[in-house]
């Protein structure tokens, strides 16, 4: 961070100076001249913890995508595919046994199960033909879309939550001050807090993965270089494997996620892989902290959008994808 | 940048040097492939650049020609700083290099790959007219084809030449238009004995104003085919001076040339 | 980009291209011309238009990409939606149900602008695209696309929203009605031969030998004086004229755009065609064309008769696709290449 600090000095002091109005604007009670500019803080509070959330369902779903390309080298444009299966499977078995724990659990092994199988009988005799890879994940998400909509219709479905899960807590943040002198504080959904949270501890898990463990660091130099890696002698296909597996069924976890506080319905997973798309192009491709900066950003930029410029929402999240493009076309934090 | 005719291109050099580096280091990373390199040749200068693997040399044509900017130092070609132009900048003023490793255009033939050499350096390269009969520069690409010996086979794919073709043609690719300075990275590699002859043929026959550095292992086709070595060691230069002189260096024997060739 | 056979160009003929000795190389060639012009007299309007018609103006499409892909080595996703981005400039310079948006303009101004605009489009998305590594064009490409869906999709004041244009009117001009089928599939005729015959020109001038210089490698181009990117963007500027003007055929084809006539579905499918057609040479976009709209028409038919329901379209569309990515990924072209080459060593050995 102090060579980031030393050589981009300007930057750094715009990044502080955010931070700080940032915080301001979080913590500090409104002032009705703020308010009448900016709208009700509630709104800016909702906002901001709805993009904050968001950002963390599509990191879950963005870093299985970016761990495939960055090791594999594959685009894999079945995800969003995978993410729906998984949100539909997850829905049956929520509703068949009751347990939101236990569908999201059999849902990761399921997904992770279809992942193996996708690697080991097609995958593996394509190494080296990137396109091709990616064109037979194209042939795969039509497959399964069309399967998805056999099975489960048009209609929407929403994985039923634990009643431990529901309803609002009160976030310490105020929203405004009553006459009385009374502080009000933020209602929240439970649901997203701990969803949140849950990301946040997946990613700091994936983390450790990656650079504590032996299997991590041979991902991460096979990120790297992938001809080193088969010169270590190390066995790739199971790294292989595992990863696609690991990516894979990440992504039908996250489906079982994104149904339960979102929706789930035929569509969803072009969707979800056009923001997996964004997200990886804005953080930078294979990497993991790329990914969570990426999505944070692009969740923020959704609700932002969708709350203060409703018509453009979605134009604000592409503006950002092409101003990375045309400034720094690796990604904001890949290096190159 | 039109083709100057080689009189113009000797008449505006004046005095300056053909490849002036200062300073120049590479870093990738934490590992310095090439450190404080600082070298300068002459217009028209023949010269070897030798060293075990990894000593930087490949690198240090990577920088010259700019396939990797150098992360400090600079670079003058004739007198003008190159050292933030990008490759085709560098090439369009005279420099030239062939590659290790042939670095041909696999889906189109040989003609082909020798006509957009000559075109890279000439006008009209967003040209969306066929070249005619008559074409000048589709000459110039015939008659370099000719002279590495390549004419039986100029209609041919590029992927279905032998070894030792390829290079040939690797070598006809740095001769299009008119260059001022080559760069030849390892040109014998590969060759059998009767290719490597006529590989010095080709050399020691280009025009005297046209200088070159030669990247080469094989020491019987380096030593013949320059005036002046440079001796690389860990991405630094270790010596320089005439090929006899480097020869009988003591030092340079224990390094390189004691238990026979790199 | 091995998969992607790299498109070959007649290197036996330098010295130019001559029409002529074309037809002498391939006689199949004559009965091609023969039958597509006098198609109208015995075809019905429905073959006409809604078989040939539009598989010509998705083959022109596909066309544009084939050639970013096939000479240029750029998978660019981004073609349909520059066609869609003309199209939608044809129904608002001209005339349209939506009285307040469509400007109501003379075609001879409207199209040329639609045109101008969409290329403007299409060379803006190369010069994002083709700063980064070839792999990430595909991305790139795919995301500006369904940036274009979604902007078209909420926007109401210029593209209006979901709805879209209707009753886009092709021209009656110099006592023509365009749109009548004769007439409509000669026009598409025309441009679909023009845009073939002007591909298959340009591969051997020295900005198509330069573009595949750039795909065989791209850093031997710029150590000899090439400036990789310009040819890359200028590129994408000629792939766009093309998927421009199939662009307006497009919404008179139809009458009517909307969102959905470029969305990620029509994306992809153009990628379908032009990988399934074969991407080593420009005439497999319009194969693969060709078999995409017979699918399209009758697969429906096809499929109950076997039992299936026929709304499983798509799944029949991603399993044909799966199997000729697995079997023969350069497609079609590259099975008769094959089949070509075993029939030359079998003549050999009799």
């Amino acid at each position: 961070m102090n060579t980031f600090i030393g050589r981009h000095p300007v930057w750094s002091l715009v990044i502080v100076i955010a931070i700080a109005i940032l915080l301001f604007l979080i913590f500090a009670v409104w002032p009705p001249e703020l308010e009448q500019v900016l709208g009700r803080k509630r709104i800016f509070l909702s906002a901001l913890l709805n993009g904050i959330t968001l950002g963390g369902l599509y990191f879950l779903v963005a870093s299985g995508f970016t761990l495939i390309f960055g090791l594999m080298r594959n685009v894999n444009l079945a995800h969003g595919s995978l993410y729906l299966f998984g949100g539909y499977f997850g829905y049956e078995i929520a509703s068949w046994t009751g347990s939101w724990v236990f569908a999201l659990v059999a849902t990761f092994v399921v997904v992770a199960i279809l992942g193996i199988v996708l690697q080991f009988t097609i995958f593996r005799w394509m190494e080296g033909q990137d396109l091709r890879q990616t064109l037979v994940t194209i042939a795969i998400s039509l497959i399964l879309a069309d399967l998805m909509l056999w099975r489960w219709g048009g209609d929407f479905y929403q994985v039923p939550m634990p009643t431990w899960l529901g309803g609002p807590v009160e976030v310490p943040l105020v929203t405004a001050v009553r006459s009385s002198g009374e502080l009000v504080y933020l209602q929240y959904p439970l649901v997203r807090l701990v969803i949140l949270l849950g990301a946040i501890v997946i990613g700091i898990l994936m983390w450790l993965a990656l650079n504590r463990t032996k299997v991590g660091m041979l991902v991460r130099a096979g990120v790297d270089d992938r001809d080193m890696l088969s010169a270590t002698g190390v066995r790739v296909q199971l790294i292989f494997l595992t990863v696609f597996a690991f990516g894979a069924g990440l992504a039908g976890f996250t489906g079982v996620v994104g149904g339960t506080f979102q929706s789930l319905q035929q569509g969803e997973d072009i969707k979800i892989l056009l923001a997996s798309l964004v997200v990886v192009i804005v953080g930078g491709m294979g990497s993991i902290p790329g990914a969570a900066v990426g999505a944070l950003l692009i969740g923020l930029a959704d609700q932002f959008g969708t709350v203060y410029m409703p018509t453009y929402a979605v134009v604000l999240t592409f503006v950002i994808m092409v101003v990375v493009l045309a400034v720094r076309p690796q990604g904001l934090l890949r290096g190159r | 940048m039109a083709a100057l005719s080689v009189a113009e291109r000797l008449s505006a050099v004046g005095t300056a040097n053909a490849l002036e580096l200062r300073g120049v280091t590479r870093l990738f990373g934490a590992l310095a492939a090439l450190t404080d390199v600082t070298l300068t040749v002459r217009p028209g200068e023949r010269r070897a650049v030798l060293g075990s693997n990894g000593a930087g040399k490949t690198t240090l044509f990577n920088c010259i020609t700019g396939d990797f900017p150098s992360t400090s130092g600079t670079i003058r070609f004739f007198g003008e700083d190159v050292t933030h132009f990008p490759p085709h900048e560098r090439i369009r003023r005279g420099l030239r290099r062939t590659y290790q490793i042939s670095a041909l255009f696999t889906g189109l033939s040989v003609i082909d790959n020798v006509y957009l050499a000559c075109r890279g350096v000439s006008r009209g390269r967003f040209s969306l007219i066929r070249p005619s009969r008559n074409d000048a520069l589709m000459n110039s690409a015939e008659n370099l084809v000719q002279a590495v010996h390549l004419t039986a086979v100029k209609d041919q794919l590029v992927a279905e030449l032998s070894h030792g073709q390829q290079r040939q043609l690797e070598i006809a690719l740095a001769l299009a238009g008119a260059p001022r300075f080559i760069l030849f990275d390892e040109p014998a590699a590969g060759l059998s004995p009767t290719e490597r002859a006529e590989l010095i043929v080709i050399l020691t026959s280009l025009p005297p104003h046209i200088g070159y550095i030669v990247i080469e292992h094989d020491m019987d086709v380096a030593l013949r085919v320059v005036e002046s070595v440079t001796m690389m060691h860990n991405g630094r230069i270790f010596k320089e001076g005439r090929p006899e002189e480097i020869e009988s260096d003591p030092e340079v024997q224990e390094l390189y040339l004691g238990g026979g060739h790199g | 980009m091995a998969m992607v056979e790299a498109a070959r160009t007649d290197a036996t003929r330098p010295e130019g291209w001559s029409l002529a000795a074309t037809f002498q190389a391939h006689p199949a060639l004559w009965l091609l011309a023969a039958f597509m012009l006098v198609l109208p007299a015995f075809a019905s309007n429905f073959v006409l238009i809604e078989i040939f018609g539009w598989a010509m103006i998705l083959g022109m499409i596909a066309l544009s990409l084939m050639f970013l892909a096939g000479y240029g080595g750029m998978v660019s996703l981004v073609q349909m939606t520059v066609a869609g981005c003309a199209g939608y400039m044809v129904a608002i310079f001209g005339t349209s149900v939506m009285t307040d948006i469509s400007l109501g303009w003379p075609w001879w101004v409207g199209v040329p602008l639609a045109i101008v605009i969409a290329v403007i489009f299409g060379t803006l998305s190369g010069v994002l695209s083709v700063r980064t590594e070839g792999i990430y064009t595909i991305m790139i490409t795919l995301a500006i696309a369904s940036a274009f869906y979604y902007f078209t999709l909420q926007n109401y004041t210029i593209f209006n929203g979901f709805s879209g244009f209707n009753a886009v009117r092709t021209p009656v001009a110099f006592g023509v009605d365009w749109r009548s089928p004769v007439p409509f599939y000669y026009l598409i005729l025309f441009w679909a031969v023009l845009a073939y015959l002007v591909v298959v020109y340009v591969s051997r001038t020295p900005f198509g030998l330069a573009l595949q210089g750039t795909r065989d490698n791209a850093r031997r181009m710029a150590a000899l004086g090439f400036n990789v990117t310009a040819h890359r963007v200028a590129a994408y500027a000629f792939a766009a004229l093309i998927a421009a003007i199939a662009g307006v055929l497009l919404v008179w084809h139809g009458g009517q755009i909307s969102p959905g006539t470029a969305g990620v579905g029509p994306v992809i499918d153009i990628l379908i065609i032009a990988v399934v057609g074969g991407m080593s040479r420009p005439i497999g976009a319009f194969i693969g064309a060709i078999i995409y709209v017979i699918l399209r028409t009758f697969a429906l038919d096809a499929l109950v008769a076997v039992g299936l329901d026929g709304k499983r379209f798509q799944l029949l569309i991603g399993l044909g696709f799966l199997l000729i990515v697995l079997f023969s990924p350069d497609g079609i072209l590259g099975l008769w290449a094959r089949w070509r080459a075993r029939q030359r060593n079998n003549d050999r050995r009799a």
